[in-house]
């Protein structure tokens, strides 16, 4: 909405400027300096006007170098739609499209046509959202329901592709005997796979049928708020008779003990 | 007044940009350039100067300045970009490749600047004016982020890693030059599946890697061992669960282990797993002086609703020989389990899970266990194991969110019996009630209930009186004939101001038979980074409040801040504990 706003607020000031007969200027950021053109970050081309003069924008001196690449100024045209006038800024400027009275001072060789894959309204979710990922940031919850044979003093933690599966990236809070929840800002348009672990990779979450699981994905979308609910059927480690230690438990524990730290001097079972 | 054509529309917003092509074959991409920075947190490489492209689909770029999202896969080339491809050599402003989509936009500058789209590969008919996505020549914003480190050259495969030549890493300040640094981006955790014990610490160096492997050396630091170096080995197949993890660790000290981890999925429906441990004390590599041998090996084959488990282990305690000063034991272990689904109970609220199983215990050489005047040297045990559960019964206000209760409950009971005449009964049951207050408080009651009794046919736990620390005998204890009862009650509040900053505080109250006392019950083994190896055990404060905070300070830094008291235990009056940890 705000980028709507600044955008036309942009349209009615060059309009007035227009009909007022001062100088159109616009800000961007460049992409290309060249062969008598100035390019911006839209992909459009302008003519350099013979006379075209580059200044730094704060001090209105003349700047110390060339424009290039990656440079934030504002493009000032004259009535014949040539640059004569760029200034160089050290902050950035909003990017986005052109309004259409420069946007016609705009060069290209070829006359533009529709491209019809980017035609059509944007597909939705199923709750009706629009799958459109404008990289606004928003709150992603995850929340898991954990096997009930998890220990009651588990963290549970998720592991994903964007933290190079550290299987403690992400920690979750419990929320109450089976359920765990995390809530995190990701930019909408983020797919992030992801697993659950109990802090290791020899404890990540398994199959219903204790195989092992593709990573589950999650498209992050511009809705305020995107959340996913998850059940972990088992973990890579469970087994029902406990004998199963964390393999980097060295030496292997062979001999079940029911109660593995009594006291100092309790005798283990005597025969009577 | 130069004018461009009525019809153009280069001021559309952003559209959503084609569907992705099913099933590309990565793209290689060879990257040289006076200067590549490589911002982690974001997984994006810019370069700057003399900037030289070459891709395995046969085009070379060069331009001054590269700009390439990792994740997003799809790079931009802009200023003085001139393009050599099946298609000629042609000078432009900028290319932009999506690399997804097998679309290439480009701004070429023959007289005049035009719009160009190059559609699945075919350079010779350019889609010449064809309107292009809004965003294809966007730089990303990187005026906030820290450079990770810096390079001269990348070889980049898309969806999978890139891997860095001359590189400078710049770590708390300093400036670390590296010869090559790998970063790994793909979707699949089998590549960097882990072999390495914890560590208090670790930082790592992917010095190398491609598709199928990367050589990674780590700078530890554990309790245990201290600060030392361990080196690890990953390779993956191109299939789902197929890989082999070696390391060896801690290098740098004389007691030393040499770990493989390997996963294989054959078929659709059956998986085997690995792990072995290598245990050796040497100097460097001479002949080791003490050595010894772990192996566990899983299969588990899927069957209708079900699944059947393998598990065998075999350790060996002295690889050396009878001329070391260790015992030549070499025990064994093996179970094999049916558990089933987890599944609805006749269509309510209530859950059943079942595993059935059998196993043993064997060594030959000292044997397991001396019971009735005989040295057992196999045990054989079979046992039932039924977890019921109740998930998320919702209770109040179905209206109001913030207003309703949640009830979860667990009941898992076991028994096992053992080929020495005794079997042991566990019994875990919990049950919990929750509610969210708001968007940022959230709160919990639970309690838990933990019976393990180990019952012998002909013989029982003898009364014994242990003595307390400071010698007087502790009679309370002469009622435990071998069935214990932990109960634990639990209430905590979580309150997530953010997702950056997450405060919790917790009340616990355990009531245990056989009761505790400060230093009566022997601790339970730590683990290398000081944890226990087991979370039940005798011997819990009765009364424990815990406060923790966590905050998110940089993108990839979390502080936890945790300070227990524990109350009435013994003579401690309190006691309280405090950890600070600092993690990515």
């Amino acid at each position: 909405m705000t980028k709507l706003r600044t955008r036309l607020g942009a349209l009615i000031c060059a309009l007035i400027l227009m009909a007022a007969g001062a100088p159109v200027s616009i800000t961007g950021q460049l992409l290309a300096y060249q062969d008598g053109f100035v390019f911006l970050t839209t992909g459009d081309g302008f003519r350099l006007a013979p006379s075209v003069t580059i200044l730094d924008e704060k001090t209105k001196a003349p700047a110390k170098r060339e424009p290039r690449a990656r440079d934030y100024a504002r493009i000032t045209f004259n009535d014949a739609g040539q640059v004569v006038e760029i200034d160089l800024s050290d902050k950035p400027y909003p990017v986005g499209p052109l309004p259409e009275v420069v946007a016609q001072y705009a060069i290209t060789a070829s006359t533009p046509y529709p491209n019809p894959e980017l035609e059509g309204p944007p597909p939705t979710t199923s709750n009706g959202v629009a799958k459109t990922y404008t990289g606004k940031l928003v709150l992603v919850k995850f929340e898991v329901q954990v096997p009930p044979t998890t220990p009651i003093s588990a963290q549970i933690y998720i592991a994903t592709d964007v933290s190079d599966w550290n299987p403690q990236a992400i920690q979750m809070d419990r929320i109450d005997a089976l359920h765990f929840v995390a809530i995190r800002r990701m930019a909408s348009g983020t797919i992030i796979h992801y697993l659950y672990t109990r802090g290791s990779l020899q404890t990540e979450e398994r199959g219903p049928n204790g195989l092992s699981l593709r990573p589950r994905e999650l498209v992050v979308n511009d809705s305020d708020t995107n959340s996913t609910n998850s059940v972990v059927a088992s973990w890579a480690d469970s087994n029902a008779n406990g004998l199963l230690d964390q393999p980097s438990v060295f030496p292997t524990p062979y001999n079940p003990n029911p109660f593995p730290n009594l006291p100092r001097g309790v005798r283990t079972p005597q025969p009577q | 007044m130069l004018c461009a054509p009525a019809s153009a529309q280069p001021s559309a917003a952003p559209k959503a940009t084609p569907s992705p092509a099913p099933a590309l074959p990565p793209t290689t991409l060879r990257l040289r350039a006076d200067r590549i920075d490589f911002y982690y947190d974001r997984y994006l490489i810019e370069a700057t100067g003399h900037v030289r492209v070459q891709t395995s689909n046969g085009m070379t770029i060069v331009g001054d300045t590269f700009s390439m999202d990792l994740r997003l896969n799809r790079f931009l080339i802009a200023s003085n970009v001139h393009l050599r491809s099946r298609g000629g050599n042609i000078d432009g402003a900028a290319i932009a490749d999506f690399l997804d989509f097998n679309r290439i936009y480009f701004v070429p500058v023959i007289q005049k600047p035009d719009r160009w789209t190059y559609e699945n590969g075919d350079f010779l008919h350019p889609l010449k004016g064809r309107q292009m996505p809004g965003d294809v020549f966007y730089f990303p914003d990187v005026g906030r982020d820290r450079v990770s480190f810096d390079a001269k050259s990348a070889l980049i495969e898309s969806k999978h890693f890139a891997r860095f030549s001359d590189v400078r890493a710049f770590l708390l300040g300093a400036i670390i030059p590296l010869p090559s640094f790998y970063v790994y981006f793909g979707v699949s955790q089998d590549l960097v599946e882990n072999s390495l014990s914890g560590a208090n610490y670790d930082t790592t160096w992917n010095a190398t890697g491609n598709a199928n492997s990367i050589s990674a050396a780590h700078i530890r630091y554990d309790q245990f061992n201290h600060l030392y170096l361990g080196f690890e080995q990953h390779f993956a197949g191109n299939d789902p669960h197929e890989y082999a993890v070696f390391s060896v660790s801690p290098f740098t000290k004389d007691d030393r282990y040499w770990n493989l981890v390997t996963g294989e999925h054959i078929g659709s429906k059956f998986e085997i797993d690995s792990f072995s441990q290598l245990y050796t004390n040497q100097q460097f590599l001479a002949q080791p002086t003490a050595s010894a041998e772990t192996t566990y090996i899983t299969m588990t084959q899927a069957l209708h609703r079900s699944s059947v488990q393998t598990f065998l282990n075999q350790t060996y305690y002295n690889l050396i020989g009878p001329e070391a000063p260790y015992s030549l034991n070499h025990p064994s272990f093996g179970t094999l389990t049916w558990t089933s689904y987890n599944n609805e109970i006749f269509k309510s609220p209530l859950y059943l899970q079942t595993h059935f199983g059998l196993g043993f215990n064997h060594d030959s050489v000292n044997g397991l266990y001396n019971f009735g005047g005989y040295l057992y040297t196999t045990i054989w045990n079979q046992y039932a194991d039924f977890t019921f559960s109740l998930p998320n019964v919702k209770i109040g206000n179905r209206n109001k969110a913030y207003a309703q209760y949640y009830l979860n409950a667990s009941l898992d009971t076991q028994r096992q019996w053992y080929s020495i005449p005794h079997y042991v009964n566990t019994q875990n049951s919990t049950i919990s009630l929750s509610r969210q207050y708001s968007r940022f408080v959230n709160s919990y009651l639970s309690y838990n209930v933990d019976n393990t009794s180990d019952i012998y046919r002909h013989a029982a736990y003898t009364p014994s009186i242990p003595n307390l620390p400071d010698g007087t005998p502790y009679t309370p204890f002469a009622a435990f004939h071998g069935a214990a009862t932990l109960r634990t009650l639990t209430w905590a509040t979580t309150y997530a101001a953010s997702p950056n900053l997450v405060s919790t505080l917790s009340f616990i109250h355990h009531q245990d038979f056989p009761a505790a006392y400060p230093g009566l019950f022997t601790q339970p083994p730590l683990n290398a980074i000081g944890q226990y190896t087991y979370s039940n055990y005798l011997g819990q404060p009765p009364w424990q409040v815990s406060g923790e905070v966590r905050a998110r300070l940089f993108p990839h830094l979390v502080l936890d801040l945790q300070r227990t008291y524990y109350f009435h235990f013994g003579s401690q009056i309190w006691s309280p504990s405090f950890v600070v940890q600092l993690s990515t």
